[in-house]
């Protein structure tokens, strides 16, 4: 399997690398001579010879318009793409929404995001085809649920279709745990004002701020602030988000082992209170009256969280529960995936700001991370009941994949330690937590 | 800018802060509630064995041998 990947990966590379290397030398000729502008066209029909209509189809292309980039030209939403993004610009985004489909398949990164995300972008930088621009079905998508924040909304209604918060409240503490994660959110927005002010990238603090909440390790919540805050750093921010939550397994470790010494991570936790079926059911309800009185700004994504949470629990609507859970969270994770693909377009990806995205992302990530141990570590210490500051790693959202880091991490060092269950309540607080750092960059902004 | 995201950092980890420690609060206070007014709720669902109820048991269980046994 790996191997015919890799053979099929080979052979594309044949097929991208010589269009790349012409569209580079075509691309460096036609700056040195620009373009002259086209005729006017006539609005008379005029009878055609054959040979011009042989050459009017080789100009619609793909071929002539990735070999023949024009000076001014602007996409199907108003805004410019330079010659560069024109020509090599498309062949580097197709060649990366490749490697997404490889990241998917053969390494099984969320796949169900990476693979949706992918083919949007590839299908953003098809040439002349205009899929993401005003009547583009992929751009309808957009304007029909990013640009206005509901598919972010709706996932969360199928997350909390999804999540049983019972681990939370069987040890309601943890949650504390949950909360110290964030804290990869807001040491970043420090961090990336701080470059900017350095002249080191040009973020706004409303970018800043935006990009920042990818330490929250959580999609919907990325997307649902992008489209807000900066619309223009969407893509960037939400494949960086995503790419993130699928490397949980690789970024995590390394922090967790170096914060913490093998006798803390052997530490076990007490078994847990039994937890009531009243008791998950008057939770969401409990939360969305918190979340009401004290911040009522995040209350757009909390409320769907809780609305899909309290479904799950009253247990008398299994139907609209099942529903949430599988065909509506699947299908907009195909539209919301589609749509925040077309933001791979070059235009829109290839620019200075997506280094500095992916990086201070992967910074935010870690960070989150750290905190969580450390605020771990404390909480033992003060703590009646012992608390394995590994469990505080899975504070950063990313359910369940964080919570099950934290379980093999605790595993490696002693193989009879089943953290799982107590590392899934600060995961799922660190929903709650990151849903109610938005609704904080919301009300500042 | 710095001093002011430092603000904001400041007041956004203590909103979320507060919000979790105001919802752990809120959650023991709840479950000490239910547990006062609907302990019902929180009984494990042990099963009954009382001295009758096993009697009926071995009794059923010697009738069915005996039924094997003679027929």
């Amino acid at each position: 399997m790996r191997r015919r990947i890799i053979q099929f990966l080979l052979a594309l590379a044949v097929v991208m690398i010589p269009i790349g290397a012409i569209a580079t030398v075509s691309h460096m000729t036609k700056q040195e001579q620009p373009v002259t502008t086209q005729a006017p066209s006539s609005q008379e029909y005029e009878s055609k010879s054959f040979t011009e209509m042989l050459v009017n189809f080789w100009k619609q292309t793909g071929i002539y318009a990735i070999l023949n980039p024009q000076e001014g030209v602007k996409n199907a939403r108003g805004d410019e793409i330079t010659p560069f993004q024109q020509s090599v610009g498309r062949v580097i985004m197709i060649a990366i929404t490749f490697v997404l489909f490889y990241l998917a398949i053969a390494k099984g990164f969320e796949p169900l995001l990476l693979i949706p995300i992918g083919f949007g972008g590839l299908l953003a930088n098809i040439p002349l085809a205009n899929i993401i621009g005003d009547g583009g079905f992929i751009g309808e998508l957009f304007k029909a649920g990013i640009e206005n924040e509901l598919f972010p909304i709706l996932i969360f209604m199928g997350v909390g279709a999804m999540t049983d918060f019972g681990p939370l409240l069987a040890n309601p503490k943890t949650a504390l745990l949950g909360a110290a994660a964030q804290f990869g959110i807001f040491g970043t927005l420090v961090g990336a004002v701080a470059l900017s002010q350095l002249g080191i990238f040009d973020f706004s603090l409303q970018d800043a701020a935006a990009i920042s909440i990818i330490g929250g390790a959580d999609g919907p919540t990325t997307v649902f602030i992008a489209s807000k805050l900066a619309p223009d750093l969407l893509g960037a921010m939400a494949v960086a988000a995503y790419s993130y939550m699928a490397l949980v397994p690789v970024i995590q470790p390394p922090i967790m082992k170096a914060l913490t010494t093998p006798e803390e991570r052997r530490i076990r936790m007490t078994t847990k209170r039994k937890v009531s079926q009243l008791e998950k059911m008057l939770f969401p309800l409990t939360v969305l009256l918190l979340t009401i009185l004290i911040l009522p700004e995040s209350s757009p994504l909390i409320g769907a969280l809780t609305f899909g949470n309290f479904v799950r629990e009253s247990k008398v609507v299994e139907r609209l529960s099942k529903t949430l859970q599988n065909e509506l969270i699947n299908i907009v994770t195909i539209f919301l995936g589609l749509s925040v693909g077309s933001k791979l377009a070059a235009e829109y990806f290839l620019v200075p700001e997506t280094l500095g995205i992916l990086l201070l992302g992967l910074v935010a990530f870690s960070i989150g991370t750290a905190a969580g141990v450390i605020m771990g570590k404390i909480m033992n210490k003060f703590s009646k009941e012992p608390i394995n500051p590994l469990i505080g790693a899975a504070g950063v959202s990313a359910v369940p994949m964080a919570a099950r880091v934290a379980n093999r991490v605790g595993m490696e060092e002693d193989p009879t330690n089943v953290l799982l269950m107590h590392a899934m309540g600060p995961n799922v607080a660190g929903v709650i937590g990151s849903a109610v750092a938005a609704g904080v960059y919301l009300s500042i902004f | 800018m710095i001093i002011e995201a430092i603000k904001y950092m400041f007041l956004g980890m203590g909103i979320v802060f507060l919000f979790l420690y105001l919802m752990v609060v809120v959650l023991e206070w709840q479950h000490k509630l239910l547990l006062k007014y609907f302990p019902e709720h929180f009984e494990e669902e042990k099963p009954k064995s009382d001295r009758r109820e096993r009697l009926k048991k071995v009794a059923a269980i010697t009738a069915a041998l005996h039924h094997m046994r003679n027929s």
